[in-house]
């Protein structure tokens, strides 16, 4: 009995200084986040107020998309929509085909990750700089992301030394960035000082800022009512990417859009307290117009999002903001890692999104969760996370993914819980099991055995009692 | 006031002297309690493989069986939810022995109110705080969320004479049973248990105790691998102390 | 049938039941002195330095004083002795290397220090290129919390406005924060 994360995770699972650093790391957050929540005396009110902003709006979504639009549009706006990625990659190569465009400077964007953009582009010979200090380090390193907020948490320094080493970064901007340190260069590389690693980080960056024809961003909302985009980020790297190019993108799931200003201040008040224990983003930057003399563009994408709205089930997950909360709070998550996951997206809403996107293939991360209910506490949007995953669960024998193990072990419960009589009389035999030898409860047993002892059958249970001593003292 | 007795099908056969304390509590607080004998499980483990079609019979034989009692009262929070939340979703109707299904610790807490017991109990525990009954059941506040601080369990065992109780750090993070998910995810789980077991050790406590069996069978049993020094309770057995 | 109306469509049909928007009137977060909690908020969580103006302070020797070794100085503030003008520079590539940028706040919030500050110059750049930012806030424009702060927001006709929190930072390296990633190392806010 085990499925595709569960075999990656007793890999991850076995280096334990491995696994308890990344565990602290996001437990950290994690408690980061309840200081915040506390801190807010309307913290439950903001999160059932986000809740049904989205609800709403996810159910007027046509609507508010057209009235989106064609507010984005009298701002001087181009709109585009796209169905899917491969729509949405011919979009992005068509308006960059247009402006000539070689280089393009690029801030986190789950939905381009979604959509394979980097791959495209550099199939079309563009050149793409991811300008966020963790995907920049991940992009050199050709590895994908492991978390959706903090990509490159599971990279030690000691590594992003070698890679900037590698791509000649120490070399050219070392020097400037000891100086701007005040520090001796060599010890600062010897230590592999994470400041100065920023710092090389920060120059290389710049001049690839300096150079790009297009900037590229993802859009945490998109505002009906004023037809804007809101990014958020800590770095500055979308203000950066989009304040000396003369082309900027955006691109933007359908299901980002809110109504107004007045839900705005819901979401921004929740989004960085929840999921990385900040009192807010450094920067909430508001695009409403392209700069003088540039121009701006928004791609909406669908990718299978308008066919989530229609699942009973599942169509919740489109409340979801990307904070990374639940991630954070996954003992599971923090004990087996982004890479464990086969989705892009990890932790239990990367389990649900993944079913969603292609259950064939994702379908191996649904034992991924204890149902320990965690998630649903920290979700801001209070998706019903762990009830989904369950759900999940029942679906997978229609699905023919069902473990054939469990499957037989259901029936065989059934059998026994359906008949009292069978049940009664299984419970009178199952002492023996306590003097079996170890080898062949062990086999019987294995996956429980790996890390467990045989628990010991009573020599009485509580049926036999009851019939023995207590029932006759009613 | 009439109490079904339901005794979870592993408390049945692992730990009957859990359901012979609950028995005994409930007996000595006055309370009419029976035990129809035909009841086997909740269902959940089932459901929780991705089978809960399978326990549609034994679904409405548990409705059967309870709906004539005041209150079905079960020492297992994790099985208490499982009948309250998901068997009227299991067979599609509304299940009246469901809505009446609580946890002992609910029971004393919300419907007896009990203020004072004659158990005796010169210990140190850890108090597990079991996922479902924390963020199902609502035996505790979960720290997840900005409300008020609560814990029921708590408050029950402060009544016991003797006792100090402890709680770990992280006091309300998973120890990595979650039923099938031990047996699935056995990389994931046992380090999960071992860190919780870490976790209730550095408490200084001699015995972990809660209200789930099923948590403490997965952690005894990461604990007796290991060979920690430590020991397990049920509450309801601390609670029946004497008695 | 175009894209945009396959994914309408597609929308209309797929909608199982509608939502109301909801009543947002709970009570909300307020400080009994909000600029008291926003200098606390901004030189603590935020990382930024606040220098509380006084009557018969001189606002460009504020500046100078922070910044003793800033050799250029960006602003298109009226009244700010700069060396640079974003209104002014051919192409935003020109801001770079600009030390001190200089910039005006129309609202700060307590709860997070955040500050509004529009789009009021032709390069924006020069809110972000800077190696350090001063931006000057009125004390009388700050309010409690982030919904107080949408309410009074005006977008400039430039169409782009930032809250901004202190310095840019980041965490990507095991967890280390850093202050000036891609953008401004430091922030000074200047309250008169």
């Amino acid at each position: 009995m085990s499925t595709q994360h569960s075999k990656k995770a007793n890999i991850f699972v076995k280096d334990t200084a491995v696994v308890d650093r990344h565990d602290a790391t996001f437990w950290a957050v994690r408690s980061k986040r309840d200081k915040m929540a506390h801190e807010v005396p309307e913290w439950e009110d903001l999160r059932d107020a986000a809740s049904m902003i989205k609800k709403h709006t996810v159910t007027h979504l046509a609507d508010y998309l057209e009235k989106f639009a064609a507010n984005a549009e009298k701002n001087g706006v181009h709109v585009h929509w796209a169905k899917d990625a491969d729509e949405y990659n011919a979009i992005v190569l068509g308006i960059l085909g247009e402006h000539g465009v070689k280089k393009v400077v690029k801030s986190k964007s789950m939905l381009t990750e979604e959509c394979c953009l980097n791959d495209s582009l550099a199939a079309h010979g563009i050149d793409v700089v991811e300008t966020d200090l963790g995907e920049r380090i991940l992009q050199l390193l050709g590895v994908p992301p492991s978390h959706i907020v903090m990509p490159a948490i599971h990279i030690t320094r000691e590594q992003v030394l070698e890679c900037f080493r590698g791509h000649g970064i120490i070399e050219k901007e070392g020097r400037k960035a000891a100086e701007s340190m005040h520090g001796d260069l060599n010890t600062l590389i010897a230590e592999a000082d994470p400041t100065f690693l920023t710092r090389c980080a920060r120059y290389h960056l710049r001049d690839n800022f300096m150079t790009a024809d297009c900037g590229m961003t993802g859009a945490n909302f998109g505002i009906a009512e004023t037809g804007e985009v809101v990014v958020c980020t800590n770095e500055g790297n979308a203000d950066m990417s989009t304040s000396i190019p003369p082309l900027h993108i955006v691109s933007m799931g359908i299901e980002k859009l809110i109504p107004d200003y007045k839900s705005m201040a819901v979401f921004q008040r929740l989004l960085a307290r929840n999921g990385t224990g900040q009192p807010t983003t450094v920067y909430t930057s508001h695009f409403r117009r392209p700069r003088p003399g540039s121009e701006m563009h928004i791609i909406l994408v669908d990718n299978g999002r308008s066919d989530i709205l229609g699942n009973e089930d599942h169509w919740q997950t489109l409340k979801c903001m990307r904070c990374g909360a639940c991630m954070n709070t996954c003992p599971v998550y923090r004990r087996s890692g982004g890479y464990s996951y086969s989705y892009f997206i990890p932790g239990p809403i990367g389990i649900n999104l993944g079913m969603l996107r292609d259950s064939d293939r994702h379908y191996g991360n649904c034992s991924a969760c204890s149902l320990c209910c965690s998630c649903d506490n920290v979700c801001p949007v209070k998706v019903d996370l762990s009830s989904q995953i369950y759900k999940w669960r029942q679906q997978l024998d229609s699905m023919h993914h069902a473990d054939p193990m469990k499957k037989t072990m259901s029936e065989g419960m059934k059998i026994m819980f359906d008949h009292p009589d069978l049940y009664t009389s299984a419970l009178k035999v199952a002492p023996v099991a306590n003097h079996l030898p170890d080898w062949l409860t062990g086999m019987a047993m294995k996956p429980w055995c790996y890390g467990h002892t045989m628990p010991v059958f009573a020599k009485k249970s509580f049926h036999q009692l009851w019939k023995s001593d207590l029932k006759n003292k009613n | 006031m009439k109490v079904g007795l339901f005794i979870p099908c592993y408390v049945d056969a692992l730990y009957p002297e859990v359901g012979v304390s609950t028995y005994r509590l409930l007996r000595s607080l006055g309370v009419d309690v029976d035990y129809p004998e035909k009841q086997t499980c909740c269902g959940q483990p089932m459901g929780n493989a991705g089978f809960q079609g399978k326990s549609e019979k034994l679904v409405e034989s548990f409705d059967e069986l309870f709906r004539g009692y005041d209150y079905v009262v079960a020492p297992s929070a994790s099985c208490t939810s499982y009948v309250r939340f998901f068997h009227p979703e299991i067979v599609g109707h509304e299940c009246e022995a469901a809505g009446k299904t609580v946890d002992l610790v609910e029971f004393l807490h919300d419907i007896l109110k009990v203020k004072s017991l004659p158990a005796r109990f010169p210990h140190k525990v850890s108090l597990h705080n079991s996922c479902h009954g924390v963020r199902e059941l609502g035996l505790s506040s979960p720290t997840e969320r900005n409300i008020p601080q609560f814990n029921k369990i708590k408050d029950l065992l402060q009544l016991v004479d003797g006792i100090t109780v402890l709680e770990p750090e992280r006091p309300d993070e998973c120890c990595g049973f979650g039923g099938m998910f031990s047996v699935e995810e056995t990389g994931v789980s046992t380090k999960m248990g071992t860190d919780k077991l870490h976790r209730h050790m550095a408490t200084g406590a001699e015995y972990i105790t809660g209200p789930d069996s099923s948590c403490l069978m997965h952690m005894q049993g990461i604990a007796a691998k290991q060979k920690f020094p430590i020991k397990f309770i049920h509450v309801a057995q601390i609670l029946a102390g004497g008695l | 049938m175009t894209t945009k109306d396959t994914i309408l469509n597609n929308l209309r049909r797929n909608v199982r039941e509608k939502y109301d928007k909801p009543d947002l009137s709970f009570a909300k977060l307020e400080y009994s002195d909000p600029v008291a909690a926003f200098i606390q908020t901004a030189t603590t969580a935020a990382g930024a330095k606040v220098l509380e103006m006084q009557e018969g302070d001189d606002i460009n020797e504020l500046i100078r004083k922070s910044y003793p070794d800033a050799k250029t100085i960006a602003s298109n503030v009226p009244g700010i002795k700069a060396d640079r003008n974003p209104d002014e520079v051919c192409k935003p590539q020109d801001l770079d290397g600009t030390d001190v940028s200089v910039v005006e706040g129309t609202v700060g919030c307590a709860e997070n220090a955040c500050i509004w500050v529009p789009q009021t110059m032709k390069q924006r750049a020069v809110c972000f290129i800077c190696e350090y930012l001063v931006i000057i806030l009125d004390r009388r424009n700050i309010v409690n919390n982030m919904h107080e702060a949408y309410s009074r927001i005006e977008m400039p006709e430039m169409g782009f406005g930032a809250f901004i929190s202190g310095p840019s930072k980041t965490a990507d390296i095991e967890q280390a924060l850093v202050y000036g990633a891609q953008s401004f190392c430091g922030v000074t806010i200047i309250l008169r």
